[in-house]
């Protein structure tokens, strides 16, 4: 069984120098694209970390956007909003949730949990679909109502003719739509299971449908950071699965991703990418998160490797055959951004800058100092490839000194005049933004 | 020192005054260390979470993993508890004097696994192997031989001094 033949009197001098080694991440530009620097992994006593307090925002208070566009306040008052969606008739449904908790196995879970909880993290979320009704389309809603009511933390949402199917935590769900409609009540039908529980610990659910209508596509996070919760847990997980609409019969279409917390098409090739959450503990630099295009049966690494065949030694037996099979993914976004959602523009009604490529929300983690991420960045696309740096759309989500934060962006959406929306789960607002000149 | 007094049928006041109070065997009762059995106890669990790594070692099961994450975490609160005894059992005279080998190996062996808690705070493997396993197994001789030297008591009770 043993793998490793470090001499004891090594492991205590290593010990020893990890308490004295730096621990602040560096640019992060240097981890932007195909070939991020990917730094030595380091062994920690306490990971880096960092973590701002949640203050929300007061009136008047909003992000900044980039030049060119303004930001407004759509909806305020929200429970938890996590994902948007624009539903044929212009009317925009808010998806209000957060995880259906998860219990504390170590010492370890109950000082997290304290931890993430200060960041906002913690607060409960809706259950439950708002719906936004923007008739003159001038960014304030006339009308707002509870749509759905009553779900298990749902996530990914996604109308395929008259069916409307919302991803809860262990199940897709299937409701009968008709334009125009502002409430349902009905229970909703179930498509298939989810992996949710026992533990859940990445317990989103994106979803998107192919162009034809006929599969859906989810995305299914680990249930651990690294399999700490044994291997046993992570069956049919970590993983990103075709769903046939009509019969429910399910597939893993590509696997070792580990949080794909976005899933969407290239809108010119019809290429599926999704963005990733990848591994925390290893250093602030380490790993990328990112963005890549999914292929059929793809292995991307997780948990054995990341980046390709970078090993990482915290899992335990390890798969060599594995490693030699990990894809690299297309484009880096840098360390600990947490981006959540995953969204391609269709044309120019922002600005030019942002007529052919995808919008990026990066929630923001724990696990670096300085923070990174807190924003919502566009990443160019060329020929269907990601292409150059990411440039910022919507910032200044955190306070000063990086010390407090007042929102953190999470779902993405277009409304039907080409303004972007932004869900805020902890400034529970949804934010519009809009090109100032042409009053989109 | 003290009188011995054979016991009889007639209890006087005199007796019940504790240190005086006489025993069957007609010696007198040492004070009880209050720090004593919350070091042993605390002992006992640092010892155990070796147990706990090797088993993980071999096994690869993460559970034994999460066992020794709590055997160090509650091996440590009750011995800190113990360790807040201690000098309240010198000021309420029941302690005479350091068990100085004792104190120093036990003390060495609670850093020890103050570390060792750290170690065990990471994710899966390397939790454990190797610098988890190899400071619980330090700590847990060092525990045992603390034990076999002189006891876990960190100090001599004051009746065991003089005798």
């Amino acid at each position: 069984m043993r793998t490793t033949s470090l001499p004891p009197i090594a492991a205590l001098i290593s010990l020893v120098a990890l308490a004295a080694c730096s621990s602040k991440g560096g640019d992060p530009a240097r981890q932007y694209g195909p070939t991020p620097y990917l730094p030595e992994p380091h062994d920690y006593l306490v990971p880096p970390m960092s973590v701002p307090e949640a203050v929300g925002w007061k009136p008047g208070e909003a992000p900044l956007a980039s030049a060119g566009l303004k930001v407004e306040a759509l909806a305020t008052g929200l429970e938890h909003p996590r994902t948007l969606y624009t539903l044929p008739n212009g009317d925009i449904l808010v998806v209000e949730s957060n995880s259906p908790g998860t219990e504390a196995f170590r010492p370890k879970d109950f000082i997290a949990g304290k931890i993430k909880a200060r960041a906002g993290a913690a607060a409960k979320g809706g259950n439950r679909i708002t719906l936004l009704r923007d008739a003159e389309g001038d960014g304030k809603p006339a009308l707002r109502t509870v749509f759905i009511d009553h779900l298990h933390s749902p996530y990914g949402i996604v109308l395929v003719g008259d069916t409307l199917y919302v991803a809860n935590t262990d199940a897709i769900l299937t409701f009968h739509y008709m334009p125009g409609m502002t409430q349902i009540t009905s229970p909703g039908g179930k498509l298939t299971d989810l992996p949710g529980g026992p533990i859940d610990h990445h317990w989103t659910k994106s979803m998107t449908a192919s162009a034809d209508g006929s599969k859906l596509y989810v995305g299914v996070g680990s249930n651990s950071n690294i399999t700490e919760n044994g291997m046993a847990v992570e069956e049919g997980r970590a993983a990103i699965y075709e769903v046939d609409r009509l019969t429910g019969a399910k597939r893993i279409f590509a696997s070792g991703t580990r949080n794909p917390t976005g899933v969407a098409f290239e809108p010119q090739t019809g290429q599926l990418f999704a963005v990733v959450n990848e591994r925390d503990e290893i250093g602030p630099d380490l790993v990328p998160d990112y963005l890549t295009s999914i292929h059929e049966g793809g292995f991307y690494g997780w948990p054995y490797s990341y980046w390709g065949s970078h090993v990482d030694v915290r899992v335990h037996p390890q798969r060599p055959d594995l490693v030699a099979q990990a894809i690299k993914p297309d484009y880096g976004l840098s360390s600990h951004v947490a981006p959540l959602s995953l969204l391609f523009s269709e044309g120019q009604h922002l600005s030019p800058a942002f007529a052919n490529g995808a919008f990026i929300s990066e929630h923001g983690s724990w696990d670096r100092s300085p923070l990174n991420g807190y924003q919502v960045i566009f990443v160019p696309f060329v020929n269907g490839q990601p292409v150059g740096n990411p440039l910022p759309v919507v910032t200044g989500f955190l306070g000063k000194q990086d010390e407090t934060v007042h929102g953190r962006p999470v779902g993405l959406a277009l409304d039907r005049n080409g303004a972007l929306l932004v869900a805020d789960d902890v400034g529970n607002v949804v934010w519009r933004v809009s090109a100032t000149q042409t009053g989109t | 020192m003290l009188a011995k007094k054979q016991s009889s049928n007639v209890v006087s006041p005199r007796d019940l005054k504790g240190e005086e109070f006489p025993r069957s065997s007609g010696r007198s009762a040492a004070p009880v260390l209050l720090h004593r059995g919350f070091i042993g106890a605390g002992g006992v669990l640092l010892i155990v979470a070796f147990g706990t790594d090797y088993t993980y070692y071999t096994t690869a099961l993460w559970q034994w993993a999460n066992f020794s994450a709590w055997l160090i975490t509650s091996g440590l609160i009750v011995m800190l508890v113990g360790a807040i005894l201690l000098p309240i059992d010198f000021a309420t005279r029941r302690a005479g004097r350091l068990n100085t080998s004792s104190f120093i190996l036990v003390i060495a062996a609670a850093l020890l696994s103050l570390v060792n808690a750290f170690v065990h705070s990471r994710d899966a493997w390397t939790s454990v192997v190797p610098q988890g396993i190899l400071l619980s197994a330090v700590s847990g001789i060092l525990l045992l031989v603390a034990g076999a030297l002189g006891g876990w008591s960190l100090a001599k009770s004051r009746d065991g001094d003089r005798s």
